[in-house]
């Protein structure tokens, strides 16, 4: 995944939430080891009581472009692939501009 | 690479040889005057090949179900004995963490401990004995599930890697042991050898500190604050914990810190609990009895001065 677009990542989550959780916290995973000193990460875990509540997974871009990603429906695959097809344009825009 | 597991000869060697038969001896031999006399059939019980077991396999070495020699099976077999001796274990989840940042991790996690064992007074305490350590998510769950459902007593080879246990993990596919959720991804597991709260709070108060457990001053612990161990610590999440078998979420296992003193705290607690409510019980079941002594004894008092007052009036009507 590309993720040197990324600008800042707000998630809020339960751990215990089968679909959400796990969703959410292969995406952490998947950030490289210096995220946290090229984007601000924002995680906030919920309870288990409040599995049931919609897990939040919000992104900003480089060029401002805002993403709230639906994590009760998407699984990590479809996050990868709408976070890497803006990346990809970014990384364009980036090359052609020198 | 060697099979890690070596064959060794002795232990091959079958059951049946130990447990020699019975000589049978002709006792018509014995006396001469019936040496003539024709040998007779062996008894049909000796023609039988023997009765006892044969074993096909050292017993060093019950069979498997899963070939022992592979890591994954041993790794399998690792966790199912760090489930069952640990009680309380608590889950994390770590996102690309470094070498050094582990390494100042595991250092302040240490230190912290050794404290919380200076304080509970006690030398080679819990803090010794607890450890964090990253586990293979997949074959984690699969041990947790033999842990769980498989109960290991009786059975012919009864070893957690056999094809029983296997099976038993497997025909309890819908049971549910709560952890399920956790388990995936990176998991790092902080094992504790016994239930004791003041190294929990001291564990929280290092990899997760919050309100209830505030992380240690910079003064009182500078190497806390290195960014190694910072940046460390961001990307360690913690998940939930397995408290005697119990599944407890962030919050659940800070009450289950939060306990004062511990089990004997806890133990006194309860002890403070049972004796007061044996006090109000005696003095519930008293009431009755008290009070009838009382209206009994008012009645007495109450005729004893009827009758003194009698007395008195007649002894004046006398004189």
């Amino acid at each position: 995944m590309l993720t040197k677009y990324l600008t800042s990542i707000s998630t809020s989550f339960s751990p215990f939430s089968p679909k959400s959780g796990k969703t959410a916290r292969n995406f952490l995973a998947l950030l490289p080891p210096n995220a946290r000193s090229t984007m601000s990460i924002d995680v906030k875990l919920l309870n288990r009581d409040q599995a049931h509540m919609p897990a939040v997974l919000q992104l900003k871009f480089k060029d401002g472009k805002e993403m709230a990603l639906d994590l009760e429906k998407m699984k990590i695959r479809d996050i990868q692939a709408e976070v890497d097809r803006h990346s990809r344009v970014l990384k364009r825009g980036e090359e052609l501009n020198g | 690479m060697p099979p890690r597991l070596r064959l060794r000869p002795s232990h091959l060697r079958l059951l049946t040889l130990h447990t020699p038969l019975p000589q049978w001896t002709c006792h018509q031999c014995r006396l001469a005057s019936l040496a003539s006399a024709t040998t007779p059939a062996i008894p049909i019980p000796q023609m039988l090949p023997p009765n006892t077991p044969m074993q096909h396999y050292p017993t060093s070495q019950p069979p498997a179900y899963k070939p022992p020699q592979y890591r994954k099976s041993q790794l399998h077999r690792q966790y199912q004995s760090l489930l069952r001796s640990t009680p309380l274990i608590l889950l994390f989840q770590h996102n690309n963490l470094k070498s050094v940042e582990w390494m100042g991790i595991r250092r302040e996690l240490a230190t912290a401990f050794a404290k919380a064992d200076a304080e509970l007074g006690v030398e080679q305490g819990v803090g010794e004995g607890s450890k964090i350590q990253i586990v293979q998510t997949g074959i984690f769950a699969s041990a947790l599930k033999v842990v769980e459902f498989w109960d290991p007593t009786g059975g012919e080879a009864a070893h957690g890697l056999s094809a029983e246990a296997h099976k038993a993990a497997k025909r309890n596919a819908k049971l549910r042991h709560g952890l399920e959720p956790l388990l995936s991804g990176p998991i790092a597991v902080l094992t504790f050898p016994d239930v004791s709260p003041a190294h929990v709070k001291a564990a929280l108060s290092i990899l997760a500190p919050s309100k209830q457990f505030p992380a240690p001053k910079r003064r009182a612990n500078p190497g806390y604050y290195e960014a190694g161990v910072q940046n460390g610590l961001q990307k360690l999440m913690f998940l939930g914990a397995r408290v005697e078998g119990k599944v407890f979420d962030a919050e659940g296992t800070k009450w289950v810190g939060s306990i004062e003193g511990g089990m004997m705290g806890l133990r006194g607690q309860l002890v403070a609990m049972l004796q007061s409510l044996g006090g109000s019980l005696t003095s519930t079941l008293e009431a009755a009895g008290r009070s009838l002594y009382v209206t009994v004894e008012g009645r007495r008092m109450a005729l004893e001065e009827e009758k003194k007052g009698d007395s008195g009036t007649g002894k004046t009507k006398q004189g």
